[in-house]
């Protein structure tokens, strides 16, 4: 067992991703502080289980999400049964880039994507269902494989691909929700 | 490949997770299809933009609170 000061400062240089992590989960400080606490207290005790040399990072990621999931899943409802429709193939590229003109260039969808700030994306994230959103957090923000988050998340791999799917488009609905309010509203 | 299937594999191509076969072909169709590699270059553009938006700045008392937490813990003989 090598030894836990040392383990102190390793997870610690994780600690802010998985704050992030934490926020998008639980949707407020007050709780992503709790959670990220009990994620860093159980990597502590567990610390003996954890083999050296396997994926420090996808272990805390584990723990986190199975601290939040055992947390805070009696609050939601039915988290399980919550299903998403199906979208057409790229959903959001097609309505930003939708001027009237039919050759609209790659740079005005691009445009269009810069005029979303941090708070929406973030806003965007947190609309998901959490069994859409961790996969999603776990993919484009951590840049974890899908053999890794299905190992954090205890599903099948196929599980992993079909919730990637679906929490991204559903993403993406909610993303051209934000860019009509918008519009609605003058900006 | 035509385009429903090039699309299929969209996800499974950004992230990394496509065989070398399945790539070559994804990318031979785009020399075909503008579009499709347009919105593959769109979805990728989109992903960065979701991990920068996610970035937090974790409160600094926050950070020392942690590690004094965990500190005390190896102090208690843990």
């Amino acid at each position: 067992m090598a030894d836990q000061a040392a383990f102190t400062d390793d997870v610690m240089e994780y600690a802010p991703q998985l704050y992030a992590a934490a926020l998008r989960m639980t949707r407020n400080p007050a709780d992503a502080e709790d959670v990220l606490q009990e994620t860093l207290l159980k990597a502590y005790r567990g610390y003996h289980s954890y083999a050296e040399g396997t994926n420090l990072k996808a272990w805390l990621y584990r723990i986190l999400t199975n601290t939040f999931i055992n947390k805070y899943r009696q609050q939601s409802r039915r988290p399980h049964e919550v299903e998403l429709g199906e979208l057409e193939d790229f959903y959001l590229f097609r309505r930003l880039g939708d001027d009237g003109a039919s050759g609209a260039t790659r740079s005005a969808e691009e445009e269009a994507l810069d005029r979303f700030v941090d708070d929406d994306i973030k806003a965007a994230v947190e609309s998901l269902p959490e069994n859409f959103r961790i996969p999603v957090l776990l993919a484009d923000v951590e840049g974890f494989s899908y053999k890794e988050i299905a190992k954090i998340m205890d599903v099948p791999i196929g599980t992993v691909m079909s919730r990637l799917h679906r929490g991204r488009k559903a993403l993406q609905q909610a993303l051209w929700q934000f860019a009509q309010d918008r519009e609605a509203a003058g900006q | 490949m035509k385009c429903d299937e090039t699309r299929h594999y969209l996800y499974v191509y950004l992230d990394g997770e496509a065989t070398i076969l399945r790539r070559w072909r994804i990318r031979r169709h785009f020399r075909q299809c503008p579009h499709c590699e347009d919105g593959f270059v769109f979805e990728e553009r989109l992903k960065l933009r979701v991990r920068e938006g996610c970035r937090e700045e974790m409160p600094r008392e926050l950070v020392e609170r942690l590690r004094t937490l965990l500190q005390g813990h190896a102090d208690d003989g843990m």
